[in-house]
């Protein structure tokens, strides 16, 4: 499945569930894989104190648009919260025994319906979800 | 129960007229806000309810505002997190009695900003008066500040939140005039929509210091009013017809 679009995610380092997410068919993160490994909570930290105060909505560092490319489906295409046990953002975190406590609040699970499998139409659909979140009518 | 309808229509009696609409500025009709771009004090969002036009025993605000926000409730009404609320309220001296939507009043002068000892509690330079959750400790000092009761505290886990409405256990949280979408470009919030929808038309949202925003021409043709003007808030959510 990780290889529907022709891509190898993420440097060959796969998700962990592989081809169930939006960030598999993709060539690469937001910023370098490398750079986001290290210091994804620090570009986190900066968008939500600018998020929150200044009222800035961009979607690159947003911790919405993480979930909604990084999140997994199952089998039925439903969505698993992304700090499950063996998710993507609960895997590493247990390895390096870090709590994380944005979803205590946060969102686990993506804006957009449910995705069966994850192909071209299916991520070109999420795209535009994702970048066409409006609320006029 | 009558001193809170004393408390609230304490000052109907004072009518007059200390209330002043911000002042105008802006030369433009509200346009889009670039998703990149701060917010800034060009707007200043407010709320106009119309009480005749809000109907006795209709809730379709609160509910719009629970699902907006994904306020569920653990059926403990005591504790339930309550962004807007109905009241009904007797006026003394003419037993006139007007039911109407409470929410956080989005004072100028924010009392629970005031008592807030991290700063969580704070007023966006566009006048929306909103919790940050990521600073927020959950001592409820601005819980006991508040005139109106309108902030709620997050007693439970909760999980299956809404992406656009983080809320958790532990932070204080209350209306935030649909901030989400407004940033995003919305002219309305959920309540307004709701109550429109249901052809009552009681509540209008919109920026105050455009004199020709759908506020600004409500307020015009209404006699709007603060609650408890006495308290020099200078609240940005104004009611007509108590
Ligand atoms: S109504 Fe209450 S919560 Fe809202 S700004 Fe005023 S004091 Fe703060
Ligand atoms: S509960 Fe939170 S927002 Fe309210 S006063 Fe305490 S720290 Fe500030």
């Amino acid at each position: 499945m990780a290889g529907i679009l022709g891509v190898e995610a993420h440097d060959g380092n796969p998700h962990v569930s592989p081809g169930k997410s939006k960030a598999d068919s993709q060539e690469a993160c937001v910023e370098p894989t490398d750079l986001m490994r290290k210091e994804h909570y620090m570009f986190l930290l900066h968008q939500r104190d600018e998020t929150v105060i200044d009222g800035v909505r961009t979607k690159q560092h947003s911790l919405a648009n993480c979930v909604d490319c990084h999140v997994s489906y199952d089998n039925q295409g439903k969505a698993i919260p992304i700090n499950a046990e063996g998710q993507f953002c609960q895997e590493c975190h247990v390895k390096t025994a870090t709590n994380i406590t944005c979803f205590s609040c946060h969102a686990a699970e993506p804006r957009y319906p449910k995705h069966k499998n994850i192909t071209s139409s299916s991520v070109k659909e999420i795209n535009e979800l994702a970048n066409n979140i409006t609320y006029d009518k | 129960m009558i001193n809170r309808r004393k408390f609230l229509v304490k000052s109907a009696t004072a009518l007059a007229i200390t209330f002043v609409v911000p002042s105008i500025i802006s030369n433009k009709a509200h346009a889009k806000k670039p998703l990149a771009e701060k917010v800034s004090d060009k707007q200043s969002w407010g709320i106009h309810i119309d009480t005749s036009k809000c109907i006795d025993g209709c809730t379709a605000c609160v509910d719009a505002c629970n699902e907006e926000n994904g306020l569920t409730g653990f059926g403990r009404p005591e504790t339930d997190s309550q962004w807007i609320r109905k009241v009904t309220v007797k006026s003394n001296t003419t037993d006139k009695i007007t039911t109407m939507p409470l929410m956080c009043q989005h004072c100028e002068n924010p009392p629970c900003c005031d008592v807030c000892p991290t700063g969580a509690s704070f007023k966006r330079i566009d006048g929306i008066v909103m919790v940050n959750q990521h600073t927020c400790i959950g001592c409820r000092y601005c819980m006991m500040a508040c005139p109106f009761k309108a902030r709620s505290f997050v007693h439970e886990t909760l999980t299956q939140q809404n992406t656009n409405a983080p809320r958790g256990k532990g932070c204080v949280e209350s209306c935030n005039l649909c901030v989400n979408r407004i940033d995003h470009g919305s002219e309305t919030t959920a309540c307004e929509d709701a109550c429109n929808n249901l052809g009552h038309s009681a509540i209008t949202f919109g920026d105050l210091n455009d004199k020709n925003s759908k506020i600004s021409l409500a307020m015009n043709s209404n006699n709007p009013r603060r609650l408890r003007n006495d308290l020099n808030l200078d609240q940005k959510v104004f009611y007509s017809n108590i």
